[in-house]
């Protein structure tokens, strides 16, 4: 018997016990969904993560002085947190550290933020809004582009000028009809006058910057600052990638030769580079795909177990044709492999539900959260071929025992 | 009916012992038989006579304990399981008491089933399986299933079943058994229909009315032929 035969008769029997091969294929269809919806929500952070996150963040060649880790993965501990907490803030003594440390940075720039409850333009208003005070440098550095208006100019730096740009976001809240250029919104109250917006970004963390009213740092120094020094990151950008190092470690030995840190003593600042982030999501990543094939295999070996009952029962109901099939002419093998196609056939065909079920599932998340998805062909070859293996290992019995049966008891059987 | 003399099976000494925890059960105790090509015959005998254990091994479904058994001028009593299944497929048409079809399988996929383990392309295979259900007249029904047929045209598909690889034999084993007299006959006048046409046919039967459609009686008793070529009016007789 050629072994399109049996996949035909195979999906035969399918069509003729819908809810039963349902049933037995659950186990199957759970770990696939599973796999496929974890395996595509992680990939589409690692895309993310790789083409994003790295402009948007924390750029290429960039490294950020910060007072402590703002990135919190859940890994240290809580106490190390709590100690990081009482490292001094930073200030423009450190901002002037720095610009000796790395002379020849492409751009050196300095920013401190606050979340605001809410901006005003006449009756309009938006919630939570986030108000960046950054230097001169600081749009530069981070590569943001203006969509309308222009950006800040240096004379708004060092005059202070109560001028901001705005994120898409504030826009379409505030000028839902009308241009923003040239009006004012209100924070508190501080007026701004408009002068540009932010192309729009989206995705995942872009988002934070679409709710964004940039200003000089020196306006948000004057005006929403509460901190006396409220230099909350110090961005270096350097040329090459392969001046990053060097000019972190200038940087670390200046800042702590400035708070005259002796040698073993821990340093009370924190430096973040985009790939110590991207490490940090490496762990995460490291952790579920660690944890994966450890749940999945469960689910499976259940799902195995299920096929393998059900196929056994199929062979006990079926022992009569079995006869038949042996008193016309079927050999042990031809026995065997129909049963055996069998299993694959439905276990696989499970796996294809599992792929469909999990990418619904993978991109209904996607809808209803930030988080991107992103399909790999590797992850639903490895979900065909794991029901294909499933099938087979739980049908290898049941199709022995099948194969095993004697004709004169078989066809005998009530 | 005219039957040519050279033998289609001969089998000599043929014995099978069942082995039942300590004891030993000698269901056939050395059958000598020989059957003509083209003979129609009528195997019976009270049941434990060892009638079924003779049409098991005839049929090649099993190998005896002792004896040789010559098929259509091959031994076969040293077999192994998948070469008595190929001997199966090509030499041995079987016609059940219950039918034996396949039930969620079409009339025409029934009577197909052979061709598959044959190796017939699925063309060939088709056009064969539609040629033997017209051998029985069920032309206009080859894609009803078996819950759609009545008993004799179900009969009807087992017995298109078994010609349709064009077997040395046709073995039948009660063959009307499940069936009313009416359909009986049906059924008896296929059979003859088939011999008339060449078919060397062996069935097992307890009713005197199937068996005088055959033209030789074998009677098995206690594991031994009783009477090997009896003539019916005497085992009527008897």
């Amino acid at each position: 018997m050629k072994p399109w035969e049996g996949i035909r008769l195979a999906l035969k029997q399918v069509v003729t016990h819908k809810l039963k091969s349902f049933f037995s294929l659950i186990g199957i269809i759970i770990g696939i969904t599973f796999l496929i919806a974890v395996i595509t929500l992680v990939e589409g952070m690692n895309r993310y993560i790789q083409e994003d996150f790295g402009g948007s963040i924390a750029g290429v060649n960039t490294f950020n002085v910060m007072q402590r880790s703002n990135v919190i993965m859940g890994l240290e501990s809580i106490r190390e947190r709590r100690r990081d907490a009482r490292n001094p803030l930073l200030d423009m003594r450190d901002v002037e550290v720095v610009q000796g440390a790395v002379p020849n940075a492409l751009y050196l720039a300095y920013s401190s933020d606050r979340r605001v409850p809410e901006v005003r333009h006449g009756q309009l208003s938006r919630r939570n809004a986030r108000v960046l005070g950054g230097s001169e440098e600081y749009l530069a550095l981070q590569g943001w582009k203006i969509d309308v208006g222009r950006g800040l100019t240096p004379v708004d730096h060092s005059r202070a000028l109560k001028v901001a740009v705005i994120g898409t976001d504030i826009v379409e809240r505030l000028f839902p009809t009308t241009s923003p250029l040239g009006q004012s919104i209100r924070v508190g109250a501080h007026r701004f006058d408009v002068i540009g917006v932010f192309e729009p970004q989206g995705g995942l963390l872009g988002s934070i910057r679409d709710a964004t009213i940039y200003v000089p740092f020196s306006t948000y120094e004057q005006t929403l600052a509460t901190r006396r020094e409220p230099v909350e990151e110090i961005n270096v950008k350097v040329r090459r990638a392969d001046e990053l190092d060097a000019a972190i470690q200038e940087t670390d030995g200046a800042l702590r030769a400035d708070r005259g840190l002796r040698p073993r003593e821990r340093s009370n600042f924190h430096i973040q580079t985009s790939g110590g982030i991207l490490s940090a999501w490496n762990t995460v990543n490291r952790i579920l795909m660690t944890a994966l094939p450890g749940l999945v295999s469960v689910a499976l070996v259940v799902g195995g177990i299920v096929i393998m009952n059900i196929m056994l029962l199929s062979v006990m109901e079926r022992t009569r044709e079995i006869g038949v099939r042996k008193a016309v002419g079927a050999r042990q093998r031809d026995v065997l492999l129909q049963f055996l196609t069998e299993a694959a056939t439905i276990s696989t065909l499970g796996a294809g539900l599992g792929i469909a079920a999990g990418l619904g599932l993978a991109s209904l998340v996607a809808t209803l959260t930030p988080v991107p998805a992103s399909v790999s062909e590797w992850s639903l070859g490895i979900a065909l071929a794991l029901g294909l293996v499933v099938g087979i290992a739980s049908g290898i019995y049941p199709a022995y025992r099948a194969s095993r049966l004697d004709p004169i008891v078989a066809l005998r059987y009530e | 009916m005219e039957e040519r003399q050279d033998a289609i099976i001969k089998t000599h000494g043929l014995k099978k012992d069942y082995y039942m925890g300590a004891e030993t059960v000698h269901a056939l105790r050395g059958v000598d038989l020989t059957i003509a090509r083209n003979a129609y015959v009528a195997v019976m005998g009270p049941s434990g006579s060892g009638k079924s254990t003779l049409m098991n091994l005839i049929g090649c479904l099993d190998t005896p304990t002792a004896g040789e058994y010559v098929l259509n001028e091959q031994p076969v009593q040293n077999l192994e399981d998948d070469e008595l299944a190929r001997i199966r497929n090509r030499e041995i048409g079987f016609v059940f008491q219950t039918f034996n079809l396949l039930p969620r399988a079409t009339a025409l996929h029934n009577v197909e089933l052979p061709l598959i383990y044959a190796g017939t392309g699925s063309k060939e295979r088709q056009e064969r399986a539609a040629h033997a259900l017209e051998l029985v007249a069920l032309a206009d029904r080859m894609d009803h299933k078996p819950n759609e047929l009545s008993g004799g045209q179900r009969q009807r598909v087992a017995i298109a079943r078994a010609l349709v690889n064009d077997p040395s034999i046709l073995l039948a084993d009660e063959p009307t058994g499940n069936l009313d007299s009416s359909t009986s006959s049906e059924i008896m006048d296929v059979l003859d229909g088939l011999h008339a046409g060449g078919q060397t046919i062996i069935m097992v039967t307890h009713e005197y009315d199937i068996a005088v459609h055959a033209s030789r009686v074998i009677t098995i008793i206690d594991g031994m032929i009783g009477s090997a070529d009896a003539d019916l009016k005497a085992v009527l007789a008897h």
